[in-house]
């Protein structure tokens, strides 16, 4: 979430809107009366308004008010991250303001959530990968998890593909180089390790 | 005979770099390699280095690592380790730890002096290529980051430097020591890090503001033979080279790229890494003035890492390569290791790639090459 965010009172002109935009590299201003968001203007917006595409092309000192969406989606601080995505694809929409109560406090992009999915794949240290298939059944993960810790191994980020066959591929981010040992007791313990390879 | 060799920097105190017998990085390697180098009938005579200083190691890592590293040393407790990637499975902590690193840190610094000086102009460092170690964290086997230190002294004696990381792992902690360096043009030729630890090193990450389009990273697929592997080098390193024009070159000549490295997955032959060794001498000779480093790195098949480092050697110091390696070499070391080792100098044949591996490696180059060429103006 980008906290606080860029905004713009109604009655701001398409182009002091676009200036902004450029100003801090936005794509998305939330129009915003009082704390309350009345509206969302985005780049796109203001280049169809004045272009010649348009049926009747504002001028560029129009009001924001007059081309903004109204019908604007919102979401709460509290909302995981998978609801947001999944809210901004169903809706294909750009970004969500951040809402508490009727106060906007931040704003949400597409740009938010793949700095997210860097995050939640343990990108941000150096880590080896490994990549294990298990049944879908109870009690699968801490299996491997315990042994790994036995190793003392530690785990960045865990990521789990759903498959066919009620079987689920589960890739392991962990802070070693040395993959191959613990692949090694991973399948002497009778568990199918995809990557690393065996000899 | 003997004034026509070129300087080996080592210390007997490299070999105090050493995590415990289960550990891949093993000091095992150099002992193996200067007794097969004396085997071979050549006399090591190495150019002893002073280990580097507290304020070396500062020049490219931070005092609050710098310090968990000394304390590490005396086997103090030391709840915050791990912060800094010591204690950990990769770079367990030992007595001693820190003035062994620097050991190791000072050999590679010492031969980049001698190269910058003029007074020598090839120089084969036999250990160190620590090129994981971070800012502030010690990260894959690696404590301090000797390459690191010998690039920040190069430059700040108004050198540009050329580093080529040949180590079958991407050479992250030197990327992200240099990201902005308008003065180092960084070659990483690795296993991609989709699969491969530290997971980084896309052709994506070009490097920052005065760095941008400096960086340049080859991501290679598991299965990459030596057809590929050359293949991708050409299109990237010579171009790079000729085009940055350096003063210095410095080679990571980790040898775990090959077919056996158990931690690891590219296919390379010893062939290739003859190809590769003459390849950098003769681009040295080109564009660096002849001036080149040549550090050691990663490699954890004894059998293969040792006849690719000796062929380094052999091919540095401008000698004739043998077909096969000595009997009492072989015996000794065979009875060490209860395993039998490959006899002769080379594998028995080059190692090729599937269709898929070369469309996808050379569709990787040609990407790289197009998104920084568009900065190299």
């Amino acid at each position: 979430m980008r906290d606080p965010a860029v905004t713009i009172p109604p009655g701001t002109s398409l182009a002091e809107a676009y200036r902004i935009m450029q100003h801090y590299d936005v794509r998305h201003l939330p129009v915003v009366q009082g704390d309350m968001p009345i509206g969302i203007v985005t780049d796109r917006d203001l280049r169809y308004a004045t272009s010649v595409l348009h049926p009747t092309p504002f001028s560029e000192e129009a009001d924001v008010s007059q081309v903004m969406a109204r019908n604007i989606i919102t979401t709460t601080p509290l909302d995981p991250v998978e609801e947001a995505a999944r809210l901004m694809r169903r809706n294909k929409i750009g970004c969500l303001p951040v809402l508490e109560g009727q106060k906007l406090i931040g704003i949400i992009t597409g740009t938010d959530l793949l700095d997210a999915i860097i995050r939640l794949t343990g990108l941000q240290r150096p880590t080896g990968r490994i990549a294990v298939q298990l049944p879908d059944t109870p009690g699968q993960l801490a299996r491997v998890a315990a042994i790994i810790d036995a190793q003392d191994v530690n785990i960045h980020s865990v990521l789990t593909y759903p498959n066919a066959n009620k079987q689920t591929l589960v890739i392991f981010r962990v802070d070693t180089l040395n993959t191959r040992a613990l692949a090694d007791t991973l399948r002497a313990s009778g568990l199918t390790v995809q990557w690393p390879p065996s000899d | 005979m003997e004034t026509r060799m070129i300087p080996v920097v080592y210390h007997p105190r490299y070999l105090d770099y050493w995590f415990g017998p289960q550990h891949p990085f093993s000091p095992l390697r150099q002992r193996m390699l200067i007794e097969l180098i004396e085997a071979l009938g050549y006399s090591l005579n190495p150019v002893l280095p002073e280990p580097a200083t507290r304020e070396e190691v500062l020049s490219v890592h931070s005092e609050a690592f710098v310090e968990q590293v000394e304390a590490a040393s005396t086997g103090a407790p030391l709840p915050d380790a791990t912060d800094y990637g010591l204690d950990t499975m990769d770079v367990p902590t030992f007595p001693g730890m820190d003035e062994a690193t620097r050991y190791l840190v000072g050999g590679t610094l010492h031969a980049a002096r001698m190269v910058a000086d003029g007074a020598a102009q090839r120089v084969l460092q036999l250990g160190g290529g620590l090129h994981h170690a971070h800012h502030a964290l010690a990260s894959g086997f690696c404590v301090y980051n000797d390459i690191s230190v010998a690039i920040r002294s190069l430059t700040r004696s108004g050198l540009r430097v050329a580093y080529v990381d040949i180590d079958v792992h991407h050479g992250d902690g030197v990327q992200w020591l240099h990201y902005e360096d308008h003065d180092v043009i960084l070659i990483s030729l690795h296993e991609s890090g989709r699969y491969l630890y530290p997971g980084t090193g896309g052709i994506h990450e070009i490097g920052e503001g005065g760095g941008k389009g400096l960086k340049l990273n080859v991501p290679l697929e598991p299965g990459t033979g030596d057809d590929s592997y050359l293949d991708a080098f050409e299109r990237v390193v010579p171009h790079a080279l000729a085009w940055f024009g350096a003063d210095v070159l410095l080679v990571e000549c980790g040898a775990d790229a090959h077919q056996r490295d158990p931690l690891a997955h590219l296919s390379l032959s010893t062939y290739a890494y003859e190809q590769i060794f003459r390849r950098l001498i003769e681009l040295a000779d080109e564009h660096t003035g002849g001036r080149a480093v040549f550090a050691l790195g990663g490699g954890y098949d004894f059998d293969s890492t040792i006849r690719i480092w000796a062929l380094l050697y052999l091919l540095l110091q401008g000698q004739d390569l043998p077909n096969s390696l000595p009997m009492a070499w072989l015996s000794k070391w065979q009875d060490w290791l209860h395993t039998t080792l490959t006899p002769t100098l080379h594998d028995p044949s080059p190692t090729q790639s599937t269709e898929t591996v070369i469309a996808q490696n050379r569709h990787v180059s040609q990407r790289l090459m197009e998104t920084v060429v568009h900065y190299w103006t």
